[in-house]
């Protein structure tokens, strides 16, 4: 409910777009770089496994692993749940991932607006 | 006749019902055994057969009414007024309380329309159609027009799109490998 309140209400200017990816630069702040994303697995090898399209996300790796451990241990291995639990975990960091970057592209959206003003302002006392 | 007390209460209770009770034998409205004896006669055209044909349905021959001999008629059967089963006194003392009905009173042609969980054409409604439409009118209004406020104002929660590899899905999506671009996603960590 706060979050339609800010924006629709409070700041309907600086909420960001969620349908959109941010706009800023995104290692802007990070002097050193951020770390990429990666995944430990490569297009040929999902398509020889047939995973979904909808599975294929950053934590495809972990997906793909789950199922190799089905083929190889059985559908319901008991020896399978650690693995499972991992991707689990993971699709939970990625919810986190997207909440941070909102955070993020509205924190910079609220600084560009800020920086904005103090320009207008030194401006017009010029 | 030591049993004798016995067996005149046995007598009496075979009597009973002919001693105390009315049945249909002997009504004077009802007194037919076959389908054809249901059926109601020609429409009366004498006096004479005027105040036969009321004494048959229990009326007077003032309160006797037929419906019109228009080919579709029905015959020598009383048009009487329609007093639906809802709009009877629950209070009076009615001889089948059930359908507050008493003993020998002529049918309306269409009794079984007005029972008491069928129509009343006397209803009296406590809104006018009128005052109804307009609430239902006011109610749908709201409700529709709320939700054409809201439309403009989804509800959503505080997250970025989701992120995926291969440059969002580009080549599994469809996209033609000669414009492919470059998408880097990041986490929050620093590099080093």
């Amino acid at each position: 409910m706060g979050n339609m309140m800010y924006a629709y209400v409070t700041n309907p200017d600086t909420v960001p777009d969620y349908n959109a990816p941010p706009t800023f630069d995104p290692l802007q702040g990070f002097p050193n770089g951020r770390k990429e994303r990666v995944i430990n697995v490569t297009r040929e090898e999902l398509d020889k496994a047939n995973i979904d399209l909808n599975r294929r996300d950053y934590c495809v790796d972990l997906y793909y692993n789950f199922m190799k451990c089905r083929r190889i241990d059985g559908i319901f291995a008991e020896s399978c749940q650690h693995i499972k639990h991992d991707h689990d975990k993971c699709e939970f960091d990625d919810y986190v991932l997207r909440m941070k970057e909102f955070e993020r592209e509205k924190r910079m959206k609220e600084r560009a607006k800020r920086l904005m003003q103090k320009s207008q302002a030194e401006a017009l006392t010029d | 006749m030591a049993a004798s007390l016995k067996q005149y209460r046995k007598l009496l209770q075979l009597l009973r019902p002919f001693i105390s009770h009315r049945n249909l034998s002997t009504s004077p409205v009802v007194s037919a055994y076959w389908n054809k004896d249901w059926k109601a006669a020609a429409l009366p055209k004498t006096p004479k057969e005027r105040a036969e044909a009321a004494k048959k349905y229990g009326l007077r021959v003032e309160d006797y009414e037929t419906y019109e001999d228009d080919g579709s008629g029905y015959g020598d059967y009383p048009k009487l007024p329609i007093v639906s089963g809802d709009a009877r006194d629950a209070n009076v003392d009615w001889d089948i309380p059930e359908m507050k009905r008493n003993f020998n009173e002529p049918l309306h042609i269409d009794a079984d329309m007005y029972g008491e969980d069928r129509c009343n054409p006397d209803l009296k409604l406590r809104y006018s159609y009128t005052t109804m439409l307009l609430y239902l009118g006011t109610f749908m209004a709201t409700v529709i027009g709320v939700y054409w406020w809201s439309v403009k104002y989804p509800r959503f929660l505080p997250v970025m799109p989701k992120q995926y590899p291969f440059n969002d899905l580009y080549l599994e999506k469809g996209g033609s490998p000669a414009n492919e671009k470059t998408i880097k996603h990041y986490t929050f960590e620093p590099a080093d």
